[in-house]
C-alpha cells in the first residue's frame, strides 16, 4: 500500500499561517546569494556578459554575469549588489531569477536574444494585508545596445493564449493541467500535488513573445500566494518557468524549472474577430491610475457571510423564499429560462430513493405541492417550479421546510424511463454553516401506470468532463464552465468585450440523465457557499436549473436559465481514469 | 453681446419685398423693418446661444465632467443627469432640431432628436453578477433613439439649462 495521492484539506481549505514580515525575510535570507534551486543543469548563456534591460516607465536594470550563477544587478543605477540566480534557456529566450539579497523583492526576466526585447517582472512579498501573497510588476523593455535606437516593438499582453490547455510535467516530478479560459485567469489541476481531484484558479498573465513563445503568470491568491511563470512554446510543448512562494507547510519554494507537456486542446475565442488584446480587465476603477502591482483579484472568502448554526436557524426562520419573483434572490440567473410546465399539477407519486428516505408528492397545481417522508404522518406544502428540458424528464425543485439542516431538494424526473436523481442541498456543514452541502440521491419513480426498472438507475458520469459550455443568463451576464475534472467545475465571467475575465471553481459532479441531457452540480465553497444544480440539454443547448443559498438575507431557491454555446473540449478524462482515480467511471 | 449679423438670403429677400411698396409708407415702414430686423437678429443670437449651451453641455455630459455641466444650469440641484445615460449624442437621421424662444426673450424650449447609450447595472444578487462587478464590467449597455426636452432660461442676461428630459420618440 502506498497511500493516496490525496491531500488532507484541499487547497480552499487550507488555513494558511498569516506569515510576518520578518518571518518571509527570515526565510528568504539564503536564497539572495544562493539563487533558486533547479533540477535541470542551469544556463550560462550570459556568463560573462553585461547586460543593461531598459524598462518603459520601469527600471533600468544593469546585469553583470558571473562565470557561474552570480551575479551583480544595479536597478536604476543604484548601488551594484550581488546576488545569486538561475537561468533556463529555451530557443531564443532564456528566464533568469533571482532575489536581491536582504529584501523580499526579487526578479523574473525573459530576454529574448532574437530581438534583444526583454519582460522584466518585479516580484515582491509583503504587499498586501496576507504577508504570504507574493505581488507582481510587470515591465517591457529591451537591452540597450550601444549605439543604437531603442526598437519599438515590445513583448506584450495578448489573447492568443486564451482557450489553451496543456498537461505539463515538470523537471520536479510536479504535474499538472493547466487551462488558460480567461485571458486575465487561469485554471489549474495539480494532478501529483493533490491528486487531481479538484482544479484551482489564480489571476494570470500573458505574454506575447513571438508566435510561438509566450510568458504566462499565475498568483495563487485566495490559497498560498505562492507565483509561478513560466515561458512555453506552443507548438515543441516545453516550458522554461520559476516558483516561489511557501507552501502549506510554511517552506520556502523558489526554483526554476523546466517542463514538458501536451496539447489538449483549444476552446473558443468570444471575443470579436481582429480583437487580439490582452489584459482585459482593468487594473483599477475607471478614471482611477493602479497602484504598483495593481489588479482585479477575485477574492470571495473576504466577502462571503460566514455563519454558525444557531445564525442560519434564525435566518431561515426570519426569511424563506422559493422562486421569488423577478427581482427576488438569484432573479439575474434566470433571465433566459425557458418556460415552466404545469405536468405535474394534480399528479401523485413517490421518488424511492436508493441511498435516502422515499419522497412521497402530491402536486397541487402548477406551483403547489406537498411532500413527506416515507412513513411520516403529516404532509409540508410547498412552493415549487417545473421544467420539462426533454420529452418526459421534468426538473423541478423545492425547499424542504422544517428539516434540521434546511435541505433543498432538485430533482429531475425521467418520467420515459421511471428514473429519478435528486441533488439534496444542505446546511450546517462543516466549515461555515450556511455554505450548502450536497448528497446526490438515485432512484426510480413509482406512480400510477409507470413502471420502474429494477436495477436501472442514473449514473456519475465523465462525459460532461473536458467540455467547456458558455451561459448566457441575461443581457450582460454571461459565464462558461470548464468541465475540468469529474469532481469540480470552474466558471468564467466574461467581459464587456466578451473576453474571458475573473474565474473560480467549485467541488461538482456530473450525471447523466439521456444522451445529450445532464444533470450536474457545483458548490461555491468558501465562495458564496451557493449551491448550483442544471441540467444541461446539448441538443437545445438550453440549460435549466435551481440554485440553493443561504446568507445574511435568508434562504433561497431560484430559478436557473440560460442559452448556452459548446465552445470545445480538452482531451482530457485520460489523465483522471490512469493518473489518478485509476477506475473507469 | 455682438451687433453684427451677415445678411442672410431671407433677410434680404424682406428687404427687397420692402422697397417694392409705395414710397407714402416708406418711412413708417423702414422703422418696422428695422425693428423687425432686430428682433429677428435678437432671436437669432439667442438661438445661437443656446445651440452652444447644448453643445457645451452635450461635451460635459459625453466626458461624466461634473464641473463642466453644472454651471450649464440655472439650479445647481437640477444639474443631475439620469446616471443610466452614457452618452448622448446628435440623430442625425431624426427630425431637425428645434429651439423655441418665448417672446419676451425669457425662456425657451430646445428639441433634439439623439441617440442615447443607456448602461443598466445588473443587480449583484448572484455570484456571477458579483464577479462581474469586481472585473469592473457587471452592466448592459444599449442605444436608443430619444428626442431630447430641454427647457432654457434666461438669467442676468445668459441662457442657462432649466429642464432636461429624454422623451421616447
Amino acid at each position: 500500500m502506498t497511500g493516496t495521492p490525496y491531500p488532507k484539506e484541499q487547497m480552499h481549505r487550507i488555513a494558511y499561517t498569516k506569515l510576518s514580515e520578518e518571518q518571509i525575510a527570515s526565510k528568504l535570507s539564503t536564497v539572495g546569494l544562493g539563487g533558486p534551486a533547479s533540477a535541470s543543469p542551469l544556463s550560462n548563456a550570459f556568463a560573462g556578459e553585461s547586460v543593461r534591460i531598459v524598462t518603459d516607465k520601469g527600471p533600468t536594470l544593469a546585469y553583470t554575469f558571473g562565470p557561474t550563477n552570480r551575479l551583480s544587478v544595479t536597478v536604476n543605477n543604484g548601488g551594484a549588489v550581488e546576488a545569486g540566480y538561475g537561468a533556463l534557456t529555451l530557443s531564443s529566450v532564456t528566464l533568469l531569477s533571482h532575489i536581491i539579497p536582504g529584501t523580499q523583492r526579487g526578479y523574473a526576466v525573459v530576454i529574448d536574444r532574437d530581438t534583444s526585447l526583454a519582460t522584466v517582472i518585479e516580484l515582491w512579498f509583503s504587499g498586501y494585508p496576507d504577508n504570504r501573497e507574493v505581488q507582481r510588476e510587470i515591465y517591457y523593455g529591451y537591452i540597450e545596445q550601444p549605439g543604437q535606437p531603442a526598437p519599438k516593438n515590445r513583448q506584450r499582453t495578448t489573447n492568443r493564449v486564451e482557450g489553451k490547455g496543456f498537461y505539463w510535467k515538470q523537471d520536479t516530478g510536479a504535474e499538472t493541467l493547466e487551462f488558460y479560459p480567461s485571458a486575465a485567469y487561469s485554471h489549474f489541476v495539480e494532478l501529483s500535488r493533490l491528486g487531481g481531484e479538484l482544479g484551482f484558479c489564480g489571476p494570470s498573465d500573458y505574454i506575447q513573445i513571438n508566435d510561438d513563445l509566450y510568458i504566462y503568470t499565475r498568483t495563487e491568491c485566495e490559497f498560498s500566494g505562492t507565483f509561478t511563470t513560466y515561458v512555453m512554446d506552443l507548438n515543441r510543448i516545453e516550458q522554461i518557468g520559476m516558483r516561489l512562494g511557501f507552501d502549506a507547510n510554511d517552506a520556502l519554494e523558489y526554483y526554476v524549472f523546466r517542463g514538458k507537456g501536451e496539447w489538449l486542446g483549444q476552446l473558443a475565442h468570444f471575443e470579436k474577430f481582429g480583437d487580439e488584446t490582452g489584459a482585459p480587465v482593468p487594473a483599477a476603477a475607471a478614471g482611477e491610475t493602479p497602484a504598483k502591482g495593481a489588479r482585479r483579484v477575485y477574492r470571495p472568502l473576504k466577502t462571503m457571510p460566514k455563519m454558525s448554526e444557531a445564525e442560519v436557524d434564525a435566518v431561515c426562520a426570519k426569511k424563506t423564499t422559493a422562486f421569488a419573483p423577478a427581482s427576488g434572490p438569484g432573479a439575474s440567473m434566470a433571465g433566459n429560462l425557458g418556460p415552466s410546465t404545469g405536468w405535474l399539477a394534480g399528479k401523485t407519486l413517490t421518488l424511492r430513493y436508493d441511498n435516502a428516505p422515499a419522497m412521497e408528492y402530491r402536486f397541487d397545481d402548477a406551483e403547489t405541492l406537498q411532500w413527506r417522508k416515507e412513513g411520516d404522518g403529516s404532509w409540508t406544502k410547498a412552493r415549487y417550479q417545473a421544467w420539462e428540458s426533454m420529452p418526459g424528464v421534468i426538473l423541478f425543485g423545492h425547499l424542504l421546510e422544517g428539516t434540521p439542516n434546511h435541505d433543498g431538494h432538485s430533482v429531475v424526473a425521467d418520467f420515459h424511463q421511471g428514473l429519478v436523481t435528486c441533488f439534496n442541498g444542505y446546511l450546517n456543514t462543516p466549515y461555515f454553516a450556511n455554505e450548502a452541502g450536497v448528497r446526490t440521491l438515485f432512484g426510480v419513480i413509482e406512480m400510477e401506470g409507470l413502471i420502474p426498472p429494477k436495477y436501472n438507475r442514473h449514473y456519475f458520469t465523465d462525459e460532461m468532463v473536458g467540455r467547456a459550455v458558455s451561459q448566457n443568463y441575461a443581457p450582460g451576464l454571461t459565464s462558461m464552465h470548464l468541465y475540468s475534472t469529474p469532481h469540480s467545475l470552474s466558471w468564467i465571467i466574461f467581459t464587456n468585450s466578451d473576453a474571458g475575465g475573473l474565474e473560480w471553481s467549485g467541488p461538482a459532479a456530473y450525471v447523466k440523465i439521456r444522451d445529450g441531457l445532464y444533470f450536474l452540480y457545483w458548490l461555491e465553497e468558501a465562495c458564496n457557499g451557493t449551491l448550483g444544480t442544471i441540467l444541461v440539454n446539448l441538443h437545445t443547448m438550453r440549460d435549466v436549473g435551481v440554485g440553493y443559498h443561504c446568507g445574511e438575507a435568508g434562504l433561497s431557491m431560484s430559478a436557473v436559465g440560460a442559452h448556452e454555446r459548446l465552445a470545445g473540449r480538452f482531451d482530457i478524462v485520460r489523465f483522471y481514469q490512469v493518473k489518478t482515480s485509476g477506475r473507469t467511471l | 453681446m455682438s451687433k453684427n449679423t451677415k445678411p442672410t438670403r431671407r433677410s434680404f429677400l424682406k428687404g427687397s419685398a420692402l422697397l417694392a411698396v409705395p414710397l407714402a409708407a416708406a418711412a413708417p415702414a423702414a422703422v418696422i423693418a428695422e425693428d423687425q430686423l432686430k428682433a429677428r437678429l435678437a432671436r437669432l443670437e439667442d438661438e445661437a446661444a443656446i445651440r452652444d449651451l447644448h453643445q457645451t453641455w452635450l461635451r460635459g455630459v459625453n466626458a461624466r465632467a461634473a464641473d463642466t455641466v453644472r454651471p450649464l444650469f440655472a439650479d445647481p440641484k437640477s444639474t443631475r443627469l439620469d446616471q443610466t445615460v452614457r452618452t448622448v449624442a446628435a440623430d442625425h437621421a431624426g427630425q431637425p432640431d428645434t429651439i423655441e424662444v418665448s417672446a419676451d426673450s425669457e425662456s425657451a424650449a430646445g428639441q433634439f432628436p439623439c441617440t442615447v447609450e443607456i448602461e443598466t447595472a445588473i443587480p449583484q444578487d448572484c455570484t456571477l453578477a458579483r464577479m462581474a462587478h469586481a472585473q469592473g464590467s457587471g452592466f448592459v449597455r444599449r442605444i436608443e433613439r430619444r428626442v431630447l426636452k430641454v427647457e432654457y432660461v434666461k438669467a442676468s442676461g445668459a441662457w442657462a439649462i432649466a429642464k432636461v428630459e429624454f422623451a421616447p420618440v
